[in-house]
This record gives structure tokens, C-alpha cells and sequence, in this order.
């Protein structure tokens, strides 16, 4: 198959964006198909969203600054831990039994446990996000140390490189295409045990501001909100792609 | 300097559960400090794990690889290694790999003149111009040409060459093949002066043309016998040598068809006797 240039594919996600918009505004505010209640038109949303911009704004900020905290934190360990007991051949069979079990636990059931014993909400929303990203990279993390090409290694021992420096400098990079899988779960799940957490305790962030708004059934920013969460997660996801490329730009 | 090689009664057995495989047995031969040996032999006798053996990344079962007296028990500086099969790091660029050598071998230098360096080493072997592709955008002789770039600036005294020239076509394995005579001969430098090198092919033109000796090492594992020394040849030509001078020597010829006739199997025993003594008086 010959690969479609990159400005070919943005011009028709532009085309389906607005085909879809004009679609729901047909469906809506024009032939009114659509119990106008529940669903009110783009227009209506739209300039709600500008409308409440600076309250979104906040909720944005509040909720990556968590993923941030979280992610970051469980990425770090989970990279560390992982590469440590992975380079023990017997300590990294038992590893990955035991992280293959803990792994399995939704980090939301955390929850009862961060709150009893962390100061606030947003601490254990922290909590849930870093274990969300934990498990995941940890698991990866296993994975690619055990995929490393022996020959690699050899080839780092005869150069007479320090086994610490080996770690960092041929183990880590060798891994990090598995590493990066653990990453994208980690990344994905942080996203929907946050915004749920937000639904179900939270006082801010992008997920509250729905919760909010459902209480008085103002389905205007209910949708405002979701059309807001997609964007965010997408545009992340994105960046964090282009960062994923960038490192494995070898491969 | 100690860098004479001493194997004695040398014998590697690999064990992977259940499976014991016999791949060198009784192995013995010593190499004086600055010889160049050439180990040849068919595949699957037991080369690499001769060598890997002298790197340091594989104990004996039984026997000792002594390198300047002393038992190998690892990989050291003293001692580089090419490797038979790829063995660059893939997210490092071809200048980044030699550069990584040097981080090792020269922890003084500052990181402009260890870049500096190393592109003096790849432009020995012919890769000028490619120092920022990665390994996957070389091809096969390219990738194994910076991995003798990387060797080069290890720059230990013992050089163990597993096959470098291996995968690379004839123009540029003559031109490597005459670099590596150039450098390891030197500039006037004394026999013992050298870098010991211990160099793996199954090529027999390409041993007879750098070394001083050749080891030959034979296995059957059909009928399970284990890698053994079959022969070892003193090569009758002088250093240092050049291609096209010994292709018109006539010792060159005559010893080239002695042994080229216990290489390749087709001798007679009498045959043998008869030309190894033809050679010896040559
Ligand atoms: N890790 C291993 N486990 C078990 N057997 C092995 C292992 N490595 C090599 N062998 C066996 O040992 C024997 C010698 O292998 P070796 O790689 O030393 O051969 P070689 O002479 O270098 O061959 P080639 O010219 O093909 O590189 C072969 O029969 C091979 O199958
Ligand atoms: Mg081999």
C-alpha cells in the first residue's frame, strides 16, 4: 500500500471533523431531530465553551498538572525497578509473576487507601494515576530488558563499559521500544481513572466540571466538557507520540 | 608489554538444560606477543567459541586461555573484539558508536576532540561521509566497518577478529585486508612491537595474506567428535607483504596448493606428507 502523504490525511480529518459537525448542527438546530434538551446544537456549545473558558482553563490545568505528577513519578519508577530486577536473570522470573498478578488490580480500588492515608483528594488522585502508569511500565520495562540482544551486551562488555553504565546506555535504549508500550497503556489509563476519579470525588479538573454540570442537567456544557476532555487527550497523546518517534527514530 | 596467548588442553562444552554439546575439545596452541594467527576452519568448528572464549565472555569447561601469563577472566581493554555478526548499538549513529569505544578507552578526552577522534577513525575504513546514519540505514559491510572503526579506537594490544571481512564485497575486503597489513605491520615497528591478533575466517587467501601461522581447526559433528586443532601452518612469506608481490611469489603458489589441498579435503595422506615437505623446503 502506498503510504498517504501527511497533509492528504490532515486535509480529510479536517473534512470528516466538519462533516460531522455540520451533521449534529443539521440534526439539532436546523431539522430539530434530536431532543433539543439533551443535545443542544454546535453553536450553543461552542460559545458556551468560550464562555466558560477561563473556568475549563483551570479544570485543564488542574488535571494534567495530576497525569503530570502521577505519570511522570510512575514512569520513573517503573523504568528504575524495572531495569534493576530485570537484569537479574532469577530475580526477574519472580518479578514477573508477582508484577503480572499486582498489575491486574485497577488502581481505582486504591482509592479507600489514599484517602485514609494521604492529606487530599488530589494526593490520592496522584496515587491512583502513578500506580495506573506503574504497573504498566514496570511490566514493559521486564519485557524489554529480557528482549535485549544478548550480542548487545557482549558487545558493551568487551568495550569494557561498567555494568551500571551498561543499565543506562545499552539496556535502557534496547528496551525502550517495549518500555514505550508500558508507557501508552500507562498514559491511556491515567486519562480514565482521572477524569472517573474526578466524577467521583473531585473538587476540579475536566471530569468534575461535567459531573458539575449533570447535577443541573446542563446537557450544553455536559457536552462542552466531553468535546474539551477528547481534545486534550487527544492533543497529548499526540505530543507524547511525537516523543515516542523522536527517541525511536533509530528503529 | 605481556601479550603473548597461551590456550592449553582448552575445552567448552555448551549445557542448556538437558543438552550438552561438545564444541572444542583439547585445544592447546601458544602465539608469541605481536603474531598475527589466522583460525580457520569449516563452519560450526568452534571459531567464535575459541574467541569467545579469549574475550573473556565464556569460562572453559576445562583448560585455560592464559593471555600474558595470566588467566582470562573477563573482557579487558587490552584486548578488542570484532565481532562476527552485527554487534553496533542501533540507536547510536555510526560516529556515535566509535565514539562510545572511546568514552571507554580514553575517559581524558573532551567530547569535541573524542567526536573529532572518531570520525578519523571511520575514515580509515572508508566511511567518510556516513558518520550520522544509523547502523539500520548501513549496509552489511558498512555496519562491520565501523565495528573495526570501533575496534580500531578501542586500539587494544591483542585484536581478536571474528570473520570482520566476512560480509563485505571484494574491492572493499582487499582495501580492509590491506589496511589492516598497513596498520599492524606499522611503520617500521619490530616484530614484537605489534598488536597480538588473533584473526577468525574461513577464507584461505585472506589467512595466508596477513598471517605469520595458521591453526586449523576441524570438527565432525555428525560422528560427535568436537572441534580439535587439525594442523597448524608456519606461512613461509616475510612481512611486510604486499597482494600483488605474492601472488607472484612462487612460495605463495606452492604453499597456497599445500595446504588449500588438506583444507579442502581432497588429499590423500601420502599426498599430504609429500606436499607439506615440498613446502617446508619452498
Ligand atoms: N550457545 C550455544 N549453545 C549450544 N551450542 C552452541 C552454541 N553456540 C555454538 N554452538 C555450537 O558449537 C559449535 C561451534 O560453534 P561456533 O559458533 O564456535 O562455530 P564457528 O566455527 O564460529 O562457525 P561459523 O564459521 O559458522 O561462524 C557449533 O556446532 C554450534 O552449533
Ligand atoms: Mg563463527
Amino acid at each position: 500500500m502506498n503510504k498517504t502523504p501527511a497533509y492528504k490525511t490532515a486535509l480529510d480529518v479536517v473534512f470528516i471533523i466538519v462533516l460531522v459537525i455540520a451533521s449534529w448542527w443539521l440534526a439539532t438546530d436546523v431539522f430539530g431531530v434530536l431532543p433539543s434538551r439533551i443535545f443542544p446544537g454546535p453553536g450553543a456549545v461552542f460559545s458556551q465553551i468560550v464562555e466558560d473558558g477561563e473556568k475549563i482553563l483551570t479544570g485543564i490545568v488542574s488535571s494534567l498538572g495530576i497525569i503530570a505528577q502521577g505519570f511522570v513519578l510512575g514512569a520513573a519508577c517503573g523504568i528504575g525497578l524495572g531495569l534493576l530486577l530485570g537484569s537479574q536473570a532469577r530475580v526477574h522470573a519472580a518479578a514477573e509473576k508477582v508484577v503480572a498478578f499486582l498489575s491486574a488490580i485497577p488502581p481505582i480500588v486504591y482509592i479507600p487507601y489514599g484517602i485514609a492515608l494521604l492529606p487530599t483528594f488530589r494526593a490520592s488522585s496522584v496515587l491512583v494515576i502513578f500506580l495506573a502508569t506503574f504497573w504498566p511500565v514496570l511490566t514493559g520495562t521486564l519485557a524489554g530488558v529480557s528482549s535485549v540482544d544478548k550480542r548487545l551486551i557482549d558487545s558493551a562488555r568487551v568495550l569494557n563499559v561498567p555494568r551500571p553504565k551498561i543499565l543506562l546506555r545499552v539496556t535502557l535504549p534496547a528496551a525502550l521500544p517495549l518500555i514505550f508500550n508500558g508507557l501508552n497503556i500507562g498514559l491511556c489509563l491515567s486519562f480514565i481513572l482521572l477524569t472517573s476519579a474526578e466524577m467521583i470525588g473531585g473538587s476540579s479538573g475536566m471530569g468534575y466540571y461535567v459531573k458539575y454540570y449533570s447535577d443541573f442537567s446542563d446537557y450544553t456544557r455536559i457536552l462542552a466538557g466531553i468535546i474539551v476532555i477528547g481534545i486534550v487527550i487527544t492533543a497529548v497523546s499526540m505530543l507524547f507520540g511525537m516523543l515516542q518517534r523522536r527517541l525511536l527514530r533509530w528503529r | 608489554m605481556c601479550r603473548e596467548i597461551e590456550v592449553k588442553n582448552l575445552t567448552v562444552t555448551y549445557e542448556d538444560g538437558r543438552e550438552r554439546f561438545c564444541a572444542l575439545e583439547d585445544v592447546s596452541f601458544t602465539m608469541r606477543a605481536g603474531e598475527l594467527v589466522s583460525i580457520i576452519g569449516s563452519s560450526g568448528c568452534g571459531k567464535s567459541t575459541l574467541l569467545s572464549v579469549l574475550e573473556g565472555l565464556r569460562s572453559p569447561s576445562s583448560g585455560e586461555a592464559l593471555v600474558g601469563g595470566e588467566p582470562v577472566t573477563g573482557p579487558s581493554p587490552e584486548r578488542s573484539v570484532v565481532f562476527q555478526q552485527y554487534s553496533l548499538f542501533p540507536w547510536m549513529t555510526a560516529l556515535g558508536n566509535v565514539a562510545f569505544a572511546l568514552e571507554q578507552a580514553q575517559p581524558k578526552l573532551k567530547k569535541r576532540e573524542r567526536l573529532e577522534l572518531a570520525r578519523h577513525h571511520l575514515e580509515r575504513v572508508g566511511l567518510a561521509g556516513f558518520e550520522g546514519r544509523y547502523p539500520k540505514e548501513l549496509s552489511g559491510g558498512q555496519q562491520q566497518r565501523v565495528a573495526i572503526a570501533r575496534a580500531l579506537a578501542e586500539d587494544g594490544d591483542i585484536l581478536l577478529m571474528d570473520e570482520p571481512f566476512g560480509a563485505i564485497d571484494a574491492r572493499n575486503r582487499a582495501l580492509l585486508q590491506d589496511l589492516l597489513l598497513e596498520l599492524w605491520e606499522g611503520d617500521g615497528l619490530l616484530p614484537e612491537q605489534r598488536k597480538t591478533v588473533v584473526f577468525v575466517t574461513h577464507d584461505l587467501d585472506e589467512a595466508i595474506l596477513l598471517s605469520d601461522r595458521i591453526i586449523l581447526l576441524e570438527a565432525d559433528a555428525s560422528r560427535g567428535i568436537p572441534g580439535h586443532v587439525r594442523d597448524i601452518f608456519t606461512v613461509p612469506l616475510p612481512h611486510p607483504r604486499h597482494r600483488h608481490d605474492l601472488l607472484r611469489s612462487p612460495a605463495y603458489s606452492a604453499f597456497r596448493c599445500a595446504v588449500s589441498d588438506i583444507f579442502f579435503g581432497e588429499e590423500e595422506a601420502s599426498s599430504l606428507q609429500f606436499a607439506r615437505k615440498e613446502v617446508l623446503a619452498a
